[in-house]
């Protein structure tokens, strides 16, 4: 009984994971649309470090525009990284999620939309929704690189993260770590400057391993719990059985329980976006953004 | 005859206590939105107080120097006094409260930024101090707290508004004394902080 079960969920698994991957690279190339690039410019990786694409850096959006929501921590609009420094300091970035529950996201845009970057910032962040809802333990760190206009830089802190990163203490990491590398036009190296000192001190404010417990995955689970559920009752209906639902559950049963209704209450808080699909649960990918607050915290510098 | 009597009546109390049911959800959920409204508005002081606190600050800094200009750091002190002596409590949020306080905020607002100016002007050598540096990041970090607390206010409070002001739910806040609140308007002639590039 119990492996006809087990087949069941198995097969619906593998249904759904296709359809997983493919949502992920629609959202990439949603983006690449976005930018009006092709695929050859994105996957070029010239082994020269932050070599900016000209056509790229210099690209103006319209007033009042943010970078629509994604499923990434590290989100680069002015092709200012390769894609092997995009993806290591992604890799950092999720697995310092997972271990201490602190997301700090990075964003590069070539153009503030006409807005201050505070006010640039704060958009992004009630947009997005950075760091845990229960913690409002998110970093957001924007770089507008120089081009036609002066080069700006912003770390903006959720406010559970206000007190670890004081904005004093940000206005100095941009000035001493960040603005030094951005002005050799080395920005991998300045952002990766920032973070050794940013990291570090939120991990000693909040240090709790999140669980793996995405929306995804919780509503996977529920999905699984169901039709486990229609499956018993299909097969137990007819007859009597001294085989009762609580002796007789696998230990997944319970865990699947917990953990569906730990994601339901993030569902209802309605950080259960459209694109949550996209990472995914499975691999170890980023979980999805939180539904953290920011009051407006953290510093700016411009170069 | 007798049958269709006790319907009618049957009817009447279902349809009583739909309304009566329907009334109590309406209350409670702008119960809901005006304790959100006032919790904003605690986030809101707040952050006011963070800019009051700030002016212990800026004297102790500009200061140093010993031929400041009094006059500047005596308008600011004062303007804070007045600021401090506008208190609201989440209960008394009409137009006219709002504007009275917001008022009083944005003279100390510009009162500080004239004597920041002052300073960046006539003391160059003072604008590259640690000190100083230090200060115009608290500054600029306090006024984004304002503003940031400022419209989440004005967002709670246009919820509360809409909700108590559309029919049928206005009956309902008219019977229970739900008044509409004020919202912060974006100030005329308040200056913006200076903004101060510090040579890296």
């Amino acid at each position: 009984m119990l492996h006809r079960s087990c087949i069941l969920v198995a097969s619906l698994l593998m249904a759904v994971a296709p359809l997983m991957a493919q949502n992920e690279d629609a959202d990439v190339q949603e983006l690449r649309n976005e930018l009006g690039l092709n695929d050859e410019q994105t996957e070029q990786s010239s082994p020269l470090p932050a070599q900016p694409s000209f056509q790229v850096m210099d690209t103006v959006f319209p007033i009042g525009w943010i970078p629509e929501k994604t499923q990434r921590l590290v989100n680069d609009y002015a092709g200012l990284l390769t894609s092997e420094q995009r993806a290591t300091l992604e890799q950092r970035l999720v697995a310092f999620d997972d271990s201490t529950s602190n997301q700090v996201m990075v964003l590069i845009v070539p153009d503030l939309g006409g807005d201050e970057i505070a006010a640039f910032t704060q958009h992004v962040w009630d947009t997005w929704g950075v760091g845990d809802k229960k913690y409002n333990n998110g970093v957001i760190i924007v770089v507008k690189p120089k081009n036609a206009s002066r080069g700006q830089v912003r770390i903006q802190t959720g406010y559970g993260l206000e007190g670890a990163l004081p904005d004093i203490f940000c206005s100095k990491i941009i000035r001493n770590e960040m603005i030094p590398h951005f002005q050799q036009n080395d920005y991998y190296g300045g952002i990766v400057a920032a973070l050794d000192v940013i990291l570090p001190v939120c991990a000693g404010e909040y240090n709790e391993e999140r669980y793996d417990d995405s929306e995804t995955g919780g509503l996977l689970a529920l999905i699984i719990f169901f039709v486990i559920v229609i499956v018993f009752v299909l097969i137990f209906s007819g007859r009597h059985s001294n085989f009762t639902d609580s002796s007789g559950m696998p230990p997944y049963f319970g865990s699947s329980m917990g953990r569906s209704s730990g994601s339901w209450g993030s569902f209802t808080g309605g950080s259960f976006g459209g694109g949550s699909f996209g990472g995914g649960g499975f691999g170890g990918g980023f979980g999805g953004f939180g539904g953290g607050f920011s009051g407006g915290g953290g510093a700016s510098g411009s170069w | 005859m007798k049958k269709g009597k006790i319907g009618i009546w049957a009817i009447v109390l279902i349809v009583i206590a739909v309304i009566a049911i329907w009334f109590i959800g309406a209350r409670n959920n702008f119960v809901r939105m005006d304790e959100q409204v006032a919790g904003q508005w605690s986030q809101v002081e707040t952050a006011y107080q963070r800019r009051m606190d700030l002016v212990n600050q800026l004297v102790s800094t500009v200061q140093g120097d010993a031929n400041y200009e009094r006059g500047t750091l005596e308008a600011v002190i004062k303007a804070r006094s007045e600021a401090s002596s506008v208190q609201l409590t989440g209960e008394d949020l009409t137009e006219e409260k709002i504007a009275a306080f917001q008022k009083a905020q944005d003279n100390l607002q510009s009162a500080m930024n004239r004597a920041i100016t002052l300073t960046v002007e006539r003391y160059p050598e003072l604008h590259a101090t640690e000190a100083f540096q230090n200060l115009m990041t608290a500054v600029e970090g306090s006024e984004n707290r304002i503003s940031v607390e400022r419209q989440k206010f004005n967002d709670s409070v246009k919820k509360y508004n809409q909700a108590i002001r559309l029919f049928p739910g206005s009956i309902v806040a008219n019977l229970c004394g739900f008044e509409k609140k004020g919202y912060f308007t974006s100030s005329e002639g308040a200056e913006k902080a200076p903004e101060i590039q510090f040579d890296l």
